[in-house]
């Protein structure tokens, strides 16, 4: 039997350079971006642990990264026998604007938001733990590594998405998540930066204009003028 | 005396000639036939009032006779009396100081209608045991619909029978009546007649004896009525029914052909109210939360047995904690849904004691639940793959946020059909599961146009003049869209809108004010941040 046959059966070894292919990492949920999904292992979100997005701006397009992967999870609820439930948003950082999530194929019936003030880790945590939820994204700096720990378990035994959004700083230290993406914006377009991944390895992808990704082509403005007779 | 009678009586009620008679009788013959199809009972309490305060009349109620003042006309009127002041002559209506003078050690008591009226629910309480049927005729009667527990009950002797014991165990007189109609029931026993008849067609021969006052109608319609000589019901029968319509408010007329069966007499029915209500005694006083937790608890198992034997469940649940000098400390809690299940009341109970300031030790507590709910009994599945999909763990978790952050931290979203930005949702607190299965879309306004995924709370001014600018100039991508709507309730918008992008990236919805009579373009705002 060749080398690479009797490497390739043993369970706790897996190569660097397949990434994203059927390895040792459980399926993910698909992004929805293609080049993304490629440098994920399981080929999209793991559906098993938190996921950290580190970034300090909001509106370049971070959200828009969720969207068809949270859309998914929506239309899985009209499917009988398939998990779909709710979306947990946990302390946004503004006011999700329910005519754009519905518009991006997401029921906003199945939407909860928390207005955490103080204990967002807390909320995040009692939304992970009810298995009500098939996601839950939530807006928080815990600085506390037991703090940190405690979510990622309670991810893991969730199975669900679990999305932490933090300012990008917070890559400089270590963190138990299972995924970290640090995003930044320019004038070119969104660019996220593996900086962790278990069963992967740091890589740089370039997403382009996210936009609005769900939409086919661009869209002809359309004049909603009702003037006063 | 019950008399059960078979003999046909020709009806002494007629019709006035009408252009159809057949018709008409053939309309006769079947509202007849259906209302024969019920059977009311009826419970008259002639010693309502005395009757209702009788624990507090009970000490000296053998030493001295008692009477009850009438609180409507400044407690100077007697309105009820027990019988040994009756013998000495006092009689409602009269005047206080005239029964004083009849009975110097009269002993008078104010009137309750509260207790009255909890005596009448008591008396409706003993009549679920005999049908489900109940009804109630307040200030002083029970109507009790049992045509369907007669083979039950052995017949409507006994039952009549079984009734009048239970009221005379609870030490409460009754008149009884029986009649296929509710209200020919009702002025049977006003009357004093207790009668069991079984035939509507004789209903209004039997009911044309029975003096007018049984009716309680008004004052001035009796009088006027007496003034014309009639003085019993049959004389009103007889009396042209258009006539009698007129002159008479038609609401009398429709009483009188509801008791003669000739329309039918539909009847609010009777609810039994339960509450629990339990309270412990704590020996050492307890000032600790989580003991005084642990303590309360065995009261919360006994609110679920109690839920659970009735199959019901409660929305909210109010928690009373006593202390020696300061007022009791109360504790409100609320669920988004019927719950009877003892370890998701003490989840939030848990959340709330805990944030909870007691001013004192606590000597008692106190639990009491609110209205009992049909508690939703969700079907089982035998092989249950996944919480998630019937969404049954949405409302603890709900109310669990709620308890520590507060109700209005927790909340849904809905799209509601409007072109203003700010007003094409809402945030929905009130907790209804949504359908599974997909409603159709309230009809979107702003369909094929793009909207930002974050929206500010409100518009923010943005600096730069004829140039934005957010974290560095703003370029306009697309746009404008103008959105000009809600002239109607004063918040009326005229903006163009344009999606911007400044140097990091960032998209952004901006608007500008239209420029409209008597004013002028206004500055930028930012509304959205696209995410």
């Amino acid at each position: 039997m060749p080398l690479d046959d009797l490497l390739r059966q043993h369970p706790a070894l897996w190569r660097a350079r397949e990434q994203g292919g059927a390895g040792s990492a459980p399926p993910g949920l698909p992004t929805g971006f293609a080049a993304l999904d490629r440098c994920l292992p399981g080929g999209g979100w793991p559906q098993q642990g938190l996921v950290e997005i580190l970034t300090d701006r909001h509106g370049i397009g971070e959200l828009s990264l969720l969207m068809p992967a949270l859309a998914t999870l929506c239309r899985g609820a009209e499917v009988p026998g398939s998990t779909g439930g709710w979306l947990a948003w946990v302390a946004p950082p503004y006011q999700p604007y329910a005519p754009a999530l519905s518009a991006a194929g997401i029921d906003v019936r199945r939407v909860l938001v928390v207005r955490a003030s103080l204990p967002a880790e807390w909320a995040m945590e009692q939304a992970l733990r009810s298995e009500a939820c098939s996601a839950v994204l939530g807006w928080a700096n815990p600085s506390d590594l037991t703090v940190l720990r405690r979510l990622q378990l309670a991810a893991e035994q969730a199975r669900c998405l679990a999305v932490l959004f933090r300012p990008a700083k917070a890559g400089e230290h270590p963190s138990p998540a299972v995924l970290r993406i640090e995003l930044q914006g320019s004038p070119a377009g969104l660019q996220a930066r593996i900086v962790k991944s278990r069963g992967g390895r740091p890589v740089c992808v370039q997403l382009g204009h996210l936009g609005a990704p769900w939409q086919a082509g661009p869209q002809p403005l359309q004049r909603a003028q009702f003037a006063r007779s | 005396m019950v008399s059960l009678t078979r003999r046909r009586v020709p009806p002494a009620f007629r019709l006035p000639p009408v252009a159809n008679e057949a018709a008409a009788s053939a309309a006769r013959r079947t509202v007849a036939a259906a209302a024969s199809r019920e059977l009311w009972l009826a419970l008259h309490l002639p010693n309502v009032i005395l009757e209702s305060l009788r624990p507090a009349a009970a000490p000296q109620a053998e030493a001295a006779s008692v009477a009850v003042v009438d609180l409507e006309h400044d407690g100077k009127v007697v309105c009820a009396c027990d019988e040994t002041a009756a013998a000495a002559g006092v009689t409602p209506g009269m005047a206080l100081n005239s029964a004083l003078a009849l009975l110097p050690g009269l002993q008078t008591l104010p009137r309750n209608p509260l207790r009255e009226h909890a005596l009448l629910d008591a008396v409706a309480q003993l009549g679920i045991r005999f049908t489900p049927r109940v009804s109630l005729e307040p200030p002083d009667a029970v109507l009790l619909e049992v045509r369907g527990s007669l083979r039950l009950f052995g017949g409507a002797r006994a039952l009549c029978e079984q009734v009048r014991e239970q009221l005379q165990a609870s030490g409460i007189t009754g008149v009884l009546a029986l009649t296929p109609t509710p209200l020919a029931s009702l002025w049977f026993a006003r009357a004093g007649q207790q009668v069991a008849l079984r035939r509507v067609d004789q209903l209004a021969s039997r009911l044309a004896p029975l003096p007018l006052v049984v009716t309680r109608w008004p004052e001035r319609s009796v009088q006027l009525l007496v003034t014309m000589g009639v003085r019993n019901l049959g004389g009103c029968q007889r009396l042209p029914r258009d006539g009698f319509s007129r002159r008479f408010e038609p609401r009398l007329l429709a009483m009188l052909d509801r008791a003669s069966g000739r329309v039918p007499d539909p009847r609010v029915a009777f609810r039994a109210r339960e509450r629990f209500v339990a309270r412990r005694d704590l020996e050492p006083e307890l000032a600790d939360t989580q003991r005084l937790e642990d303590a309360s608890l065995p009261l919360l198992d006994e609110l679920c047995t109690f839920l659970r034997l009735r199959g019901r469940g409660v929305q909210t649940v109010e928690w009373r904690f006593v202390h020696r000098h300061a007022p009791d400390t109360q504790l409100r809690l609320r669920f988004v849904e019927p719950v009877g299940a003892a370890q998701r009341i003490a989840h939030v109970f848990h959340e709330r004691l805990a944030r909870l300031e007691l001013p004192e030790p606590v000597r008692a507590v106190r639990l009491a639940s609110g209205p009992l709910v049909e508690l939703p009994q969700p079907a089982t599945e035998l092989f249950v793959a996944d919480r998630r999909e019937s969404g049954s763990a949405v409302p603890q978790l709900v109310e669990r946020l709620r308890a520590r952050l507060g109700a209005e931290a927790v909340h849904g979203l809905c799209l509601v059909p409007e072109h203003r930005p700010e007003s094409a949702w809402r945030a929905r607190y009130r907790w209804s599961d949504p359908p599974v299965t997909a409603s159709p879309k309230p009809t979107d306004p702003a369909a094929g146009t793009l909207r930002p995924l974050w929206l500010l709370a409100e518009p923010q001014s943005l600096s730069g003049g004829a140039q934005p600018r957010y974290q560095g100039t703003l370029e306009l991508e697309e746009g404008p869209e103008c959105i000009e709507s809600g002239w109607w309730d004063g918040k009326d918008i005229a903006r163009d809108y344009y999606i911007a992008r400044n140097p990091a990236g960032v998209r952004l919805w901006v608007f500008r004010e239209r420029p409209r009579k008597g004013r002028v373009a206004g500055g930028w705002f930012l509304h959205g941040v696209f995410g």
